[in-house]
C-alpha cells in the first residue's frame, strides 16, 4: 500500500526481483495460459510499465483460505510478491487501517479509480434476512457488493464460495448464500474456483488484464479456459492406470502403494476442471492425487454436496451430475488422450463440455 | 514415493516418436532461414506441443550443442545453450524446487533474457555507488 505511482516492476525490484526473473515468470505464465511466446514478452513489458493496479478485495462469507493460498503459497513465490506489488487499497484481513479509516480508504479507492480498479471477492453473499447474516461496518455484504461492483473495471470471484456459493451454500444453506454472479448480472465476472484456488490463476488473470486490457477467455461457468480447460483426469499422471483398469481399493493396499488410480476411492478428477495436475501446489511440490488422495472436485459447483468424497463417481451424486460419467474402464489411449487434450487446449476456442464416457474413451 | 518410482511404462509404438519432433525441426529451420534473411526472430514453446520424452530427446540430439552455455539463477535455475546451429537456442526454466516449468526454443542472435536489463543496470549502478560511499 505504498507509493501508487511507481510501476509494478519498481515495486518488485524493491523486493529483490530482477527484470530477468520477471521475464522468466511471464514466459512461463504465458506458456501455462497456452499463449504464444510473444505474449510472454508483451506481458513482461506491459506489466513492468503498468502503474500498480488498484485492487479492492472484499471478503464475504469465507474462511480466509483463499487469501492464505495467495499470500503464503510458498515463500517467496512470485505470485505472493506480485500480490504485494499491486496497490491493495482495501483488504480487511491484511490492511493496517481499521474502523472508520478502513471504510474511508474503501470510498477513496472507489472514487480515485472509478472504472479501473480490479474488484476481488472471496466468500459467498448471504441473502437470507436481507443479507444480515454477514455484515461489515454495519453494511451487509450484499449492500457492499452492490455499492462497489458498478464502478469496477474488472470483477474476480476468487474461490469456490464467491464463484459458486461454495461451502456456505452447502445443504441446507442456512444463510441463503449465493454466488457473486447471482447478484452481478450486468458485468462479466471471472470465476476462479477452487477451495482454495491455485495462486497462479489469479496472477494470470491480472497479467492478462494489464497486458491486453481485457479478461482472458472464459468457459461457460466463467472460468479462464487456460487453467480450467481440461479436467484433472485429462492430465493426471495416474491416468494410464485408469486406462488399464488398475485401481487402488483401499488407501493402504498393494494398488495404493503402487500409485494406481484412485477412482474407486472416490476421485472426482474425471468431472473436475482445474489445473492441479499440471501446475501442482506449493511451488510445484505435489498435488492431491500425487499425495495419494483423490480429487474432491473443489472447483466445481456444489462439490460439498456431491454425495461423499470417498464414493466412486459411478454412484449417483446428483448435484454434481457425476452419475453417468466414468464408471467404465477406458481403453489404453491415456497418454494419447492427454496429448490430444493439450492440443485442444492450444486451440482452446471451442466451449468445453462436461466429460462424457465417449470423451474418456477417445 | 516419487512419480519416477511408479513402475509404469507407456508404450507409444516402437521408438516413442510421435512425428511432431520432425515437424518442429522444420519449423525451426524456417525460422532460422527467416532470421538469416530478414533478422526476424522467432520462438517455440515446447510445452504447448504434444511431445513425448523420446520426441524431445530426438530433437535435442538433432540440434546438438554449440559454443555457448549459460546458467542463470532467476528464482530457480534457468539454463540456456546455443545449439550446434548458431541462432538457435534451447532454454529450460526450473522453479525454486527444481521442477521444470518451461522449455523454449528461441531463434535469435541472443535470447532476450541474456543481456543485462536496463532497469537492473540502473539499480546495479546505484547499489555500487552506495557501496563506494560506505567505503569512504
Ligand atoms: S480417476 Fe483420479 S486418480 Fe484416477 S486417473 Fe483420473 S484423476 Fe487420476
Ligand atoms: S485436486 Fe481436485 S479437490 Fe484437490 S485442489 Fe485440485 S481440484 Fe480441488
Amino acid at each position: 500500500m505504498s507509493d501508487k505511482n511507481s510501476g509494478l516492476i519498481a515495486s518488485l525490484a524493491h523486493q529483490g526481483i530482477s527484470r530477468r526473473t520477471f521475464m522468466k515468470y511471464c514466459a512461463t505464465l504465458a506458456s501455462m495460459m497456452a499463449l504464444p511466446p510473444s505474449a510472454g514478452r508483451a506481458m513482461a513489458e506491459a506489466m513492468a510499465a503498468a502503474r500498480r493496479p488498484s485492487v479492492i478485495w472484499l471478503p464475504f462469507q469465507e474462511c480466509t483460505g483463499c487469501t492464505e493460498s495467495i499470500t503464503r503459497s510458498h515463500s517467496p513465490s512470485l505470485e505472493g510478491l506480485i500480490f504485494d506489488a499491486i496497490s491493495l487499497d482495501y483488504q480487511e484481513t491484511l490492511m493496517a487501517a481499521a474502523g472508520h479509516q478502513a471504510e474511508e480508504a474503501l470510498e477513496k479507492a472507489i472514487e480515485e479509480n472509478k472504472g479501473k480498479f480490479v474488484l476481488i471477492i472471496d466468500g459467498s453473499v448471504a441473502t437470507g434476512l436481507d443479507g444480515a447474516y454477514s455484515c461489515i461496518a454495519g453494511r451487509t455484504n450484499l449492500e457492499l457488493l452492490k455499492r462497489v461492483a458498478p464502478h469496477a473495471g474488472a470483477i474476480v470471484a476468487m474461490g469456490s464460495c464467491a464463484a459458486f456459493g461454495g461451502i456456505p451454500k452447502a445443504n441446507p444453506n442456512p444463510t441463503a448464500a449465493v454466488a457473486v454472479t447471482d447478484i452481478i448480472k450486468d458485468k462479466p465476472v471471472v470465476n476462479i474456483p477452487g477451495c482454495p484456488p491455485i495462486p497462479v490463476v489469479m496472477t494470470g488473470v491480472l497479467a492478462h488484464y494489464l497486458t491486453f486490457g481485457s479478461l482472458p477467455e472464459l468457459d461457460k461457468l466463467g472460468r479462464p479456459k487456460a487453467f480450467y480447460g481440461e479436467t484433472i483426469h485429462d492430465r493426471c499422471y495416474r491416468r494410464p492406470f485408469y486406462d488399464q483398469g488398475k485401481f487402488a481399493k483401499t488407501f493402504d493396499d498393494e494398488g495404493a502403494r503402487k500409485g494406481w488410480c484412485l477412482f474407486e476411492l472416490g476421485c472426482k478428477g474425471p468431472v473436475t476442471y482445474n489445473a492441479c495436475a499440471t501446475v501442482k501446489w506449493n511451488g510445484g511440490t505435489s498435488w492431491p492425487v500425487e499425495s495419494g488422495h483423490g480429487c474432491l472436485g473443489c472447483s466445481e459447483p456444489d462439490f460439498w454436496d456431491g454425495g461423499g468424497f470417498y464414493r466412486a463417481l459411478s454412484m449417483p451424486a446428483d448435484p454434481l451430475k457425476m452419475a453417468a460419467t466414468a464408471a467404465v474402464v477406458g481403453t489404453a489411449a491415456g497418454v494419447a488422450a492427454t496429448f490430444a487434450n493439450r492440443a485442444k487446449k492450444g486451440a482452446a476456442k471451442s466451449a468445453h463440455e462436461t466429460v462424457t464416457l465417449a470423451d474418456l474413451e477417445k | 514415493m516419487g512419480i519416477e518410482q511408479i513402475p509404469i511404462h507407456v508404450d507409444n509404438g516402437s521408438d516413442g516418436l510421435s512425428g511432431n519432433a520432425s515437424a518442429i525441426l522444420r519449423e525451426v529451420a524456417d525460422m532460422l532461414d527467416r532470421l538469416a534473411r530478414t533478422g526476424e526472430t522467432g520462438a517455440i514453446d515446447l510445452a504447448a506441443l504434444p511431445l513425448t520424452p523420446a520426441d524431445k530427446a530426438w530433437l535435442s540430439e538433432r540440434l546438438g550443442k554449440g559454443e555457448v552455455e549459460i546458467s542463470m539463477e532467476l528464482n530457480g535455475a534457468s539454463r540456456i545453450h546455443e545449439t550446434a546451429y548458431p541462432g538457435i537456442w534451447w532454454i529450460t526454466h526450473l522453479n525454486p524446487m527444481g521442477a521444470e516449468i518451461g522449455e523454449f526454443i528461441e531463434v535469435t542472435p541472443i535470447p532476450d533474457m541474456v543481456p543485462s536489463q536496463s532497469d537492473d543496470i540502473v539499480r546495479g549502478s546505484e547499489s555500487l555507488n552506495f557501496l563506494i560511499n560506505d567505503l569512504c
